[in-house]
C-alpha cells in the first residue's frame, strides 16, 4: 500500500457546525518542509501549503465555545434529571426513572468530553501575504501540541527570536509607522469567541 | 505588510507580555487569554523581484521569451533559456511561466497541486447512498463500477492514498449486480 509523505497533525473537523450541507472538513498535515491544510467537501479536497520559511506567526485566541456548547448540554440534563426526580417521588416507577437517566446520560457524555479535552481555542497563520484560520486547532491543549511539533522545524527553516527580541522588534516598528503614537488598527473583523 | 500584529478580538495593536510565551497570557488591552508565536520571517524584508539584463556581447545566450535579455537559468521543464524576469524558482527548480502553469493545470508539479476529487468517495458514495432506497442500485451498482475502474489510477488524495475506498464501493457494486442478478433469474423461473 502506498503511504502518504504527510503526517496528520490533526484530525479533520467540521468548520461550520450548522450549515450541513455545505459543511467542510478540515485538517492540519506536515509535510517535509511545509503544513498542509486540507479542506474537504467529502468529493474533493483543497489544499493549502504554508512553507515553514514563510510563516511568519500562529495567534491563538482562547475562546468561549466549550462554555457555550456545556451551557446547551447542561439544559437537557437538568431537564432529565428533574425527569428522574418525578419519576422517584412521591411513587417510585424504575423503568420511567431508567429511560430518563439514560436520556441524561446522552447528554451527559458529550458534556464530560466537551469538558475533557480542555478550553477552546481560534488559531491564526500569518504569512507574509495572508492570514489563514486554522480551524482544525480547536483546542488549546491540541494546539500547543502541535505548536511544540513545528516550532523546531521553523525554527530551522528561519531561525528563531526571543519575547524580548518580539517585543523590542515591535516597539520599532511601531514607532516606525506612527512615531510617537499607537497606530491605528486595521480594518479586518475580529475573529468570533 | 506591516509587522505589526492586533490582538484578534479588541485589535489593538500587541507590543509586548504576549509574544512567544509558551502559555497563554492576557492581551494588554482587553485580557483575552491569548498566545503568539512569533517567527524572523515577520520582520523580514521583503525583496523586490529582479529585473532581466540587456544582451552586453552578442552571441551571449538570451532569454527565449525576451530576445533582448540576457539568459541566466535554464527551465528544469523544456529547457529554454530564461531571463532574471521570467525566472520562476520554485522548491529548487527554476521553470519558465508556461511549464510551471502546465505543471500546474496538468498535475505534473505534485507541489502545485490545489485540489484533487476524490473519486474513490465518489464511488463508495454512489455503492453505499443509493442502498437506502435500495432499487436504485440497478442503475448506480454499474456507475460504481465504471467511476472506480476509469478511475483506479487518477491521482488520490495527497494525504490518505488508500484503495480500500474503491475497493469497498466494487465489491458493494458487484454484490448489489449479484443481488438484481439472482432476483431477475427468480422472476424468469417462477413465470417458466
Amino acid at each position: 500500500m502506498a503511504t502518504s509523505n504527510y503526517q496528520r497533525l490533526t484530525r479533520a473537523r467540521i468548520n461550520q457546525h450548522f450549515a450541513v450541507i455545505t459543511a467542510t472538513r478540515v485538517s492540519l498535515w506536515l509535510g517535509s518542509d511545509h503544513l498542509l491544510h486540507v479542506e474537504n467537501n467529502g468529493f474533493t479536497e483543497i489544499y493549502k501549503r504554508f512553507y515553514f520559511r514563510d510563516i511568519q506567526a500562529f495567534t491563538v485566541l482562547e475562546s468561549r465555545r466549550r462554555g457555550i456548547w456545556n451551557a446547551i448540554l447542561l439544559v437537557p440534563v437538568a431537564i432529565c434529571l428533574v425527569g428522574v426526580m418525578a419519576c422517584a417521588f412521591p411513587v417510585r416507577n424504575a423503568a420511567a426513572m431508567f429511560v430518563w437517566a439514560l436520556f441524561a446520560a446522552l447528554f451527559l457524555v458529550p458534556f464530560a468530553i466537551n469538558t475533557i479535552r480542555g478550553p477552546t481555542c481560534n488559531c491564526q497563520l500569518r504569512t507574509a501575504v495572508q492570514t489563514e484560520d486554522l480551524g482544525s486547532l480547536s483546542r488549546v491543549r491540541q494546539t500547543h501540541k502541535v505548536l511544540e511539533k513545528i516550532r523546531p522545524l521553523i525554527a530551522a527553516a528561519q531561525g528563531q527570536l526571543t519575547a524580548e527580541e518580539v517585543a523590542a522588534r515591535m516597539q520599532e516598528a511601531a514607532a516606525g509607522i506612527n512615531p510617537g503614537r499607537q497606530p491605528e488598527p486595521p480594518a479586518e473583523p475580529p475573529i468570533a469567541s | 505588510m506591516s509587522p505589526l500584529i492586533a490582538c484578534p478580538k479588541c485589535r489593538a495593536w500587541l507590543l509586548d507580555g504576549v509574544f512567544n510565551r509558551l502559555d497563554m497570557a492576557p492581551c494588554p488591552s482587553c485580557g483575552a487569554p491569548l498566545q503568539i508565536e512569533a517567527f524572523p520571517a515577520l520582520f523580514r524584508k521583503i525583496n523586490p523581484g529582479q529585473s532581466a539584463e540587456p544582451v552586453m556581447v552578442e552571441g551571449e545566450s538570451s532569454c527565449f521569451y525576451h530576445p533582448q535579455k540576457k539568459a541566466v537559468v535554464p527551465c528544469a521543464g523544456c529547457g529554454r533559456f530564461l531571463c532574471a524576469l521570467c525566472d520562476c524558482e520554485f522548491g529548487n527548480e527554476h521553470f519558465c511561466p508556461a511549464c510551471l502553469e502546465a505543471g500546474k493545470s496538468k498535475g505534473k508539479i505534485k507541489a502545485l497541486d490545489t485540489e484533487r476529487t476524490r473519486y474513490d468517495t465518489i464511488a463508495l458514495g454512489l455503492a453505499v447512498i443509493p442502498m437506502l432506497l435500495f432499487y436504485f442500485t440497478i442503475i448506480t451498482a454499474p456507475m460504481t463500477l465504471f467511476v472506480a475502474i476509469r478511475y483506479w489510477k487518477a491521482p488520490r488524495s495527497l494525504v490518505q492514498h488508500s484503495s480500500a475506498r474503491f475497493l469497498l464501493a466494487i465489491i458493494l457494486a458487484l454484490l448489489q449486480i449479484a443481488g438484481w442478478g439472482a432476483f431477475f433469474i427468480y422472476l424468469a423461473t417462477r413465470h417458466s
